[in-house]
């Protein structure tokens, strides 16, 4: 079967190519490029690069991006920017539904769920991030270094999560509180202590499962350190997982805030947070359920965002799309 | 490709059948383990179908913390004690009426009571009740190796050596009750205590106790239903899985009055979910949550009662953090910066009823009447409405006292725990005072554990809720509390005058003096806005038509469905 | 292996001792007492002190606590005086671990299967729907799942009963409120580790053998993929079935998450204790049978080397 080809000429002239026929005079001699030779035709990526040059082009983990952004600049300037105090309460309002005047509706003291809302979006997206991004870092490390080296150091420190597991977090919090103080930060201390558990054992999991793949015993055998085999061939392998789970602990951080404000461990009312918008919301399910559906709706919103962001990171740290579109 | 997916499709559907399978088997373990329990428990209850058909169903919140009468500590306890035990008198509905006693005589100086116990008292297993029960009930409950918490009801009751018996200076014999003879009681007073017999009538902790049953089953006794025997008009009959299950008992000394064969307490610690099972028939009778209240106030099922719960703020008037509040002047700011109606509005949905004096006004007074209609229009109560200008104008005079010259440099701090109620009620008292006062008001919270064992006792707090229900109707509850050396003086008040005054009610014997001078203690503390009252709780409940007979009354027992009926 | 869990049996011997030593000075220093109540009496307060031997100098108690724990006797709890411990447990767990399987054997299968069939399915309807299936779950919390469920089953439509754990109606609500979030987080788990598990070259090399989707599935991606499913499952395994308070407490189950809040709550130093040392065995067992499930799952690991 003949297949039939143009060729471009380096001129940019388009010449047909009929191969039983080669006519010499089509051919030029360029010589050598020194120049282009040696050259990659592609820019050199590292590792960061690339994952952030695929992450760019995903559209829905942008969206989310450009939501939580959203939600983000929402908290800092909303309730400047509204004519109600998140504190002000009105006994003629009280679980008002949405409205012109009260865009969310009212609690049932009367107070203006908007403002709120996001005034409870500063304390849940921070104490959020702040926890579930920390358990994670430390949680990852610590399992890494489990997994990959086990023996004894693995046996010791597993029995350290295992009592560190069994400590009723109530107890841990409380006694956090008593030692630092009472605000935002205690959350955060309080749920770290316990938090890294998770992503540790996790983490540890996964890189017993990789630890004895073959591109790991190559490096291995090329005499890589240990460090930098954790660091540029587990690590990416694992993270996609890393942040799925990371995702997860993000609501998780939200709630045990809220629960943990709840028994008066938390933060004083009436600072509120997206967890203690909820419960009180459910209170009144049967009253006024406005207030529960909102915040239920902005919580999930936000996880959306935030999985759409993590299935984003997740293929962009894939390593085995590295070049890939 | 398409492929590719309807095998996986059944990939999966095996998988799911696999793990279905392999969970399957330890749960049906587990599951018939515990249906085994339910089945029990069904059979049960279609044997006392069978013996009678007047079942009543009701829920409450809180677990009973014991079913031993003697260590009861709470109003929860109190009910279900009240059905299975029978005291010396029995208070319904506010009313004394002989119990185990038939009669009573009361010495003149009001010093001696004695009881005359009634002929042929059996307890539920059919030996005979004496007075000898009485006695080691008493002794009992006074003695420290017990460790009652309510042992020191008997010093409220002004029973003779309560206090030296309770602490082990004296021997729990020495305690003022003897047993002259199997038929008779004899409690001696220390002091005249007018509330005596609703006292004892009310709190079952003096209900008997049969000795021989207590030590058979030492620290056991009563752990569970069948570890007791029972003198009231019911049984418990089973106390597993939350559910306490109360049977008529054929040895009760009035059967006739007895009308219900069979009462399920369930325990759902879940008020909506309480609700919500009412509302399905599971129950005969609920208590409707505050926030729900309004939904069903035109219900024909509707009722509701005040159950003696008052709820103020305490004020540490001997406060070293902020020295303002040991000045009246500011803490009387504080009293006039509440708009009570706007405050029962926010704070209770307008189903409580606000407190502008201290006392509940529905306890017993003189001559039948209550308190509140004696001594109602003469107490130096706060406006309904609040008053912004007197408050203001009272806390000026406490800044130029203590040279303060901007308000919102005061930071007053507010102690709140997790309970729900409390942190609305706080909420909405820090936004009258930030609002009117224009001072800086900080809510600091404190976990519930910390609250009566260390924060209040030892007055380690500036403002902060307070509740308190009283054990017998009689204004002296509430305000003993603010006497100098009472160990539950939890606001710090010391006022030698008050103290004085106080005092003289104990030994008083004349009725009506003495309540006057009770109505003017209560003054005293208001015109020093010693305390900052905010509401009389009010509960709502539903109840099924067809039940009768149920009372409901303040103190120490509030729901008492003993002798309900249920008609057809 | 024999070996290895001999040793891990020691181990976890040693560490619920750790835990249940260091528990048990913590809860000392928690701020407050047991015994609190708006109407205590200062001398009946020490008399409940002595009653409880709290009079003794710690480490006297701390060495009695321990005599009894060897006779298996946690002792009696302060908040509910006359039941003991063992009969709070012994009588409550039941209730909690029949609930705890059903919604596990739920999450599981439903998680595993939605994990699977997303990732199968990658990008198209199934995939988008598994997902926001599982955002919900993982993000709306208990609380308001189950009063949502219950609400909606048992109030308005009244196809279920609202509360209660009787019989097999009783059981529906519930369990599937427990399962949601484990449901949920298992399917995410699964998910994300089989599409990393799909592009392995193993699946390739499967394919170009010719072997049927169906085997590649389940012999090659399920295998492969289902190792973080069971490092989560440890740890929820352990917690579902000592009880959760919410579902509990919203549908009256008589089962042990209350008393697990109550105690802490309470300064009920005893129950606190007894719950640590129940629920720190069930874990610490539980993670023993995850850590031996990955040899078993790929002969590869080896955990402990």
């Amino acid at each position: 079967m003949s297949r039939k080809k143009n060729v471009r000429m380096p001129s940019g002239e388009v010449v047909p190519v009929v191969p039983d026929k080669l006519d010499p005079e089509l051919f030029t001699v360029v010589g050598r490029n020194t120049a282009r030779m040696e050259s990659i035709s592609r820019p050199s990526l590292t590792f960061w690069q690339d994952a952030w040059r695929r992450f760019k082009k995903n559209k829905p983990a942008f969206i989310g991006m450009i939501l939580l952004a959203l939600y983000i600049i929402l908290a800092i300037f909303a309730p400047m920017l509204s004519k109600y105090s998140y504190t002000a309460m009105d006994a003629a309002n009280r679980n008002a539904g949405p409205s012109l005047v009260h865009w969310l509706g009212c609690d049932d003291t009367g107070r203006d769920i908007w403002v709120r809302m996001w005034m409870g979006a500063r304390v849940s997206l921070t104490v959020g991030f702040f926890a579930a991004f920390i358990n994670a870092v430390v949680g990852a490390i610590l399992g890494g270094l489990c997994g990959y080296y086990g023996g004894a150091l693995d046996m010791i420190m597993m029995r350290i999560v295992d009592v560190l597991y069994g400590i009723p977090s109530l107890i841990i919090t409380i006694l956090v509180m008593v030692v630092v103080g009472r605000g935002v930060h205690t959350l955060i201390i309080a749920m770290c202590i316990i938090g890294w558990i998770g992503s540790c054992r996790f983490t540890r999991g996964e890189v017993y499962r990789l630890k004895n793949q073959d591109y790991v015993a190559a490096a291995k055998v090329l005499g890589v350190r240990d460090f930098i085999i954790i660091v540029r061939h587990i690590i990416p392998n694992i993270m996609g997982m890393l942040v799925t789970n990371l995702c997860m602990a993000i609501p998780g951080a939200i709630f045990q805030e809220a629960f943990l404000s709840y028994i008066g461990l938390g933060i004083a009312p009436p600072n509120c947070s997206w967890g203690i918008l909820a419960k009180e919301g459910i209170k009144l399910l049967r009253v006024a359920p406005h207030q529960v559906l909102f915040t239920a709706f902005f919580i999930c919103t936000t996880m959306l965002s935030l999985t759409m962001i993590g299935d984003g990171l997740r293929d962009a740290f894939d390593p085995r799309l590295r070049g890939t579109e | 490709m398409k492929s590719t997916r309807r095998f996986a499709a059944g990939a999966m559907a095996i998988l799911m059948a696999a793990s279905m399978a392999a969970v399957a088997s330890p749960s049906t373990a587990v599951a018939s383990e515990s249906s085994s329990a339910a089945s029990s428990a069904a059979a049960s209850s279609a044997a006392s179908e069978s013996s009678g058909n007047k079942l009543f169903r009701f829920a409450t919140s809180t677990e009973p913390t014991t079913l031993d009468p003697t260590k009861g500590n709470s109003v929860a306890d109190n009910e279900v004690q009240r059905a299975i035990t029978e005291g010396l008198v029995r208070t319904i509905d506010g009313e004394i009426n002989p119990a185990c006693a038939e009669k009573w005589e009361v010495s003149d100086d009001q010093l001696t009571y004695t009881f005359h116990l009634r002929d042929g008292l059996k307890w539920s297993d059919g030996k005979d009740l004496t007075s000898k029960d009485f006695l080691y009930a008493f002794q009992r409950l006074i003695a420290p190796e017990t460790a009652s918490p309510y042992a020191w009801i008997c010093s409220t009751a002004g029973i003779q050596n309560a206090d030296d018996c309770m602490s082990g200076a004296k021997k729990p014999e020495e305690l003022g009750v003897t047993a002259p003879d199997d038929s008779t009681v004899v409690i001696t007073l220390s002091n005249p205590t007018p509330y005596f017999l609703s006292l004892l009538g009310s709190s079952t902790v003096f209900c008997p106790v049969r000795q021989d049953v207590v030590e058979q089953y030492g620290t056991d006794f009563a752990a569970t239903a069948d570890k007791n025997v029972y003198s009231g008009p019911f049984v418990l009959s089973s106390s597993e899985n939350q559910v306490l299950v109360y049977e008529k008992n054929p040895n009760y000394w009035n059967p006739d009055a007895v009308h219900f064969d069979r009462v399920e307490e369930n325990i759902v610690a879940d008020a909506s979910t309480q609700l919500a099972m009412y509302e399905s028939g599971d129950l005969d009778y609920v208590s409707i949550p505050l926030e729900q209240t309004q939904n069903y106030i035109d219900s024909d099922e509707h009722g509701s009662y005040e159950n003696g719960n008052d709820d103020f703020m305490y004020i540490n008037s001997g406060s070293e953090d902020q020295p303002l509040l040991q000045d009246a002047n500011f803490r009387l700011a504080l009293n006039y910066a509440i708009d009570h109606e706007n405050y029962i509005a926010l704070a209770t949905d307008d189903v409580y009823k606000a407190a502008t004096t201290f006392v509940l006004p529905e306890v017993s007074g003189t001559n039948g009447k209550t308190y509140g209609e004696q001594y109602g229009d003469k107490l130096h109560a706060f406006p309904k409405n609040g008053d912004a200008d007197k408050a203001k104008e009272y806390l000026k005079k406490a800044m130029d006292a203590a040279g303060i010259t901007d308000p919102s440099s005061i930071v007053l701090n507010v102690t709140c725990t997790d309970n729900q109620d409390e942190k609305k009620i706080i909420e909405v008292v820090q936004q009258m005072w930030a609002e009117t006062l224009g001072i800086d008001v900080e809510i600091k919270q404190i976990t519930y554990a910390e609250k009566y064992s260390t924060v209040y006792p030892q007055h380690d707090y500036e403002v902060g809720y307070g509740g308190w229900s009283p054990d017998y109707s009689d204004p002296y509850t509430y305000l003993e509390l603010f006497r100098g050396d009472n160990p539950n003086n939890y606001s710090n008040y010391h006022n030698d005058e008050y103290d004085k005054k106080l005092a003289t009610t104990v030994t008083e014997t004349d009725p009506d003096k003495r309540l006057a001078t009770l109505a003017e203690c209560e003054n005293m503390l208001l015109d020093d806005g010693a305390v900052v009252p905010l509401q009389f709780r009010e509960q709502h409940y539903l109840m099924k038509k067809n039940v009768t007979g149920i009372k409901f009354s303040l103190g120490a027992v509030n729901f008492d469905w003993c002798f309900g009926d249920i008609t057809a | 292996m024999g070996k290895y869990i001999v040793k891990r049996v020691i181990a976890a011997v040693i560490t619920l001792l750790v835990l249940i030593t260091v528990v048990f000075f913590l809860v000392r220093l928690m701020p407050g007492e047991p015994f609190t109540s708006e109407k205590l009496n200062p001398i009946v307060k020490e008399n409940m002190i002595k009653y409880y031997g709290f009079d003794k100098p710690l480490i006297v108690q701390y060495f009695q606590y321990l005599g009894n724990l060897l006779h298996g006797n946690l002792g009696y709890s302060m908040k509910f005086t006359n039941k003991t411990v063992n009969y709070i447990i012994g009588s409550t767990f039941p209730y909690s671990a029949d609930l705890g399987l059903r919604a596990l054997a739920i999450a599981l299968a439903f998680g595993l299967l939605l994990g699977i069939l997303a990732a199968l399915n990658r990008g198209n309807k199934l995939d988008v729907f598994c997902v926001i299936l599982a955002i919900i779950g993982t993000s709306i919390p208990d609380f308001i799942m189950g009063a949502f469920l219950q609400l909606v089953f048992g109030i308005k439509l009244k196809w279920l009963p609202v509360a209660q754990y009787t019989d097999f109606k009783h059981t529906i609500l519930p369990s599937l409120s427990l399962a949601f979030y484990t449901m949920a987080s298992v399917s995410r788990t699964m998910r994300a580790s089989m599409l990393e598990v799909v592009q392995q070259d193993y699946i390739k090399t499967a394919r170009a053998k010719g072997l049927s989707n169906l085997r590649i599935t389940w012999k090659h991606q399920i295998r492969n993929a289902i190792m973080p499913v069971i490092t989560i499952m440890g740890p929820t395994v352990a917690a579902v079935l000592t009880g959760t308070f919410v579902i509990e407490s919203m549908y009256a189950v008589p089962g042990m998450g209350k008393y697990y809040v109550d105690s802490t709550n309470n300064n009920d130093y005893s129950m606190i204790l007894g719950m640590t040392v129940f629920y720190g065995a069930f874990l610490i067992f539980c993670n023993l049978l995850v850590d031996i499930l990955y040899g078993v799952v790929d002969p590869r690991v080896r955990v402990g080397k």
